[in-house]
């Protein structure tokens, strides 16, 4: 049986080495003041979606949620190599992963025949759990989580070895089934997946990405499908650490240097 | 609020304390009238049960099976919801672990409840429990409530409450179920077919020195310098999960979210760039001096001794003045 992947592609707010404050005075998210990025594992997702097909053949089809911010993930996953790409009409910072799970799954069935969903481990953090979990359960499969390989496919079954704190471990799970993925996806370079083919920008930068509504997914209103509610946001008090530069050519500062710390320890 | 309930964890026969911390944020949640429930699943988890109630669990239900020597969702999912059919907690806390992170929200999704992952605290407000997280590099904490009377499922970092002293003269009331009863003709739909799984060698969060080691270091010969200034420092060895991945080092070793989460008196970060990941499993430490070739690394924003250059220099020179 030919693969039929679905693959989660979100794009996220880029919150690694932030400087400025992020909230406004009534707790919101600044305007402007985040860029976004593909969420890093969905892309390792769609790297092992392209391997698949690259191996064994296989029609990938990337759902990305929400309206594009900065970066158009769905045209980058085409790029990339996705046979077609679908937005869903709904901010994902607004819904909870229940809610969110349940139009991708809405989604999935209205692509039809998907034997495989493909989605990252991480947790953005807009979100409150983790999607694949919910993905999963809105969909009745099986999931394997954490995978950073996927050994084997046959007609009827996955087998996708999964990261675990202190090694690794096979899972072998019936299809149709959803895998999540995590960082350490490629040997070489876990965090550089293929890059996108100038060939099919050039070719596919004006193709129409289709949209789906909430309500032709049967869903009109997914807030109300919401079980976790954001409370509030509030800003984190920055630590104030006070740095002292050290010349590791100077040899009278590093001496000093490891006299403190051996008086303080 | 009347109760909560803790789901340990047992993994490859050894105890994740974090279940105690669990514990501690559970009897903060019940309050002094409620009642703290535990339940642990497994293969020969039976013996765990005593600490538990010695953590302050007023009962412990064992699920104590051969069939369960390795994880897989179905049949700890089974029984969470058996347990939570007999006993309906408003709260269920888990260790954030691998496990955990797996079990609670497919927990929380299959029982419509509200789910929170990677949480460093929970409380109760207006009579509800609620948890948080803090998030956008450490800018922001972010809490969630469930939505009207659902429970919350969440899963708690290290840290997120302190480690209970074991009182031996609690006894709790321990109890079985049979996994027969809480399959109750379901099956196990996903399997094990391989591991490649390390013992525990070390517990880096006992150590009051700690050299780490990452991806800066560039080689196992890069690593074997860290291990020689852990040594010179009678301190242990620590890693980012770049070399742990890189098969430098074990990965009991490893530090950061999804690693121990670690308060040393000194913690030396060697070529760590000092991503997020790695910098909310080592922020407590008491002094930190960091070694990097950039000078704009993240890392050096929480360090209190900066050194720009190249570790497999500056270490060398370290070991000197060390002898």
């Amino acid at each position: 049986m030919a693969l039929t992947i679905a693959v989660v592609a979100r794009e996220v707010w880029d919150t690694r080495d932030l400087s400025g404050t992020v909230l406004d005075e009534n707790g919101r998210l600044r305007p402007g003041a985040l860029p976004t990025r593909y969420e890093p594992e969905d892309l390792n997702a769609l790297e092992a979606a392209l391997r698949l097909k690259d191996a064994q053949g296989a029609t990938v089809t990337v759902l990305s949620p929400g309206e594009v911010r900065q970066v158009d993930v769905a045209r980058e996953a085409l790029y990339r190599g996705a046979d077609g790409a679908v937005r869903i009409a709904a901010d994902p910072d607004e819904l909870d992963d229940a809610a969110l799970g349940a139009l991708l799954a809405a989604a999935i069935r209205k692509l039809g025949s998907v034997n495989l969903v493909l989605v990252g481990t991480a947790v953005p953090d807009t979100a409150g759990s983790l999607l694949a979990r919910h993905l999963a359960q809105a969909l009745g499969w099986p999931a394997i989580l954490w995978v950073d390989a996927i050994e084997e496919t046959a007609a009827d079954r996955v087998i996708a070895r999964r990261a675990i704190e202190m090694g690794y471990e096979s899972v072998e799970a019936p299809l149709p089934a959803l895998l999540a993925i995590g960082v350490a996806l490629l040997e070489d370079d876990p965090r550089a997946p293929r890059p996108a083919k100038a060939m099919l920008k050039l070719k596919l930068k004006k193709a129409e990405v289709p949209v789906w509504t909430p309500a032709e997914l049967g869903i009109p209103d997914p807030a109300a499908r919401c079980v976790t509610r954001r409370r509030r946001r509030e800003p984190v008090p920055p630590r104030v650490i006070e740095t002292r530069t050290v010349d590791p050519e100077n040899e009278a500062e590093l001496r000093a240097m490891l006299d403190s710390v051996r008086k303080g320890a | 609020m009347s109760r909560v309930l803790v789901i340990a964890e047992v993994a490859d026969g050894v105890f994740n304390d974090i279940s105690l911390q669990c514990l501690a944020a559970a009897r903060a949640l019940a309050g002094p009238e409620g009642e703290v429930e535990a339940m642990l699943v497994g293969a020969s988890v039976r013996p765990h049960a005593a600490r538990l109630a010695a953590g302050g669990a007023d009962y412990v239900t064992v699920v104590d099976d051969a069939r369960l020597a390795t994880y897989t969702t179905e049949p700890w999912l089974a029984a969470a919801r058996a347990q939570l059919a007999a006993a309906p907690a408003a709260a269920v806390l888990l260790p954030a672990t691998t496990i955990g992170n797996d079990l609670g929200p497919a927990l929380a999704a299959s029982l419509g409840a509200a789910s929170v992952v990677d949480a460093d605290g929970v409380a109760i407000e207006d009579g509800r429990p609620v948890a948080w997280r803090v998030g956008f590099d450490r800018k922001v904490r972010t809490t969630w409530a469930p939505e009207g009377d659902r429970p919350l499922v969440a899963t708690l970092r290290d840290g997120a409450a302190p480690m209970p002293g074991p009182d031996a003269a609690r006894a709790g009331t321990i109890r079985t179920l049979a996994l027969d009863e809480v399959l109750a003709g379901g099956g196990f739909l996903t399997k094990v077919v391989r591991r490649d799984v390390a013992a525990r060698t070390v517990n880096l969060r006992d150590a009051d020195v700690i050299v780490a080691a990452g991806a800066g270091v560039g080689s196992p010969e890069g690593v074997d310098l860290v291990r020689r200034l852990a040594a010179a420092l009678g301190g242990e060895v620590g890693a980012t999960r770049a070399v742990v991945d890189a098969g430098w080092l074990s990965a009991d070793r490893q530090i950061g979210q999804t690693g121990a989460t670690v308060r040393p008196d000194l913690y030396i970060a060697c070529g760590i760039s000092g991503a997020i990941q790695h910098r909310v499993g080592m922020l407590d430490s008491r002094t930190v001096i960091a070694i990097n070739t950039d000078p704009n690394a993240p890392i050096f924003r929480s360090a209190h001794y900066r050194i720009v250059g190249d570790l497999k220099a500056v270490i060398p020179k370290l070991l000197k003045l060390l002898s």
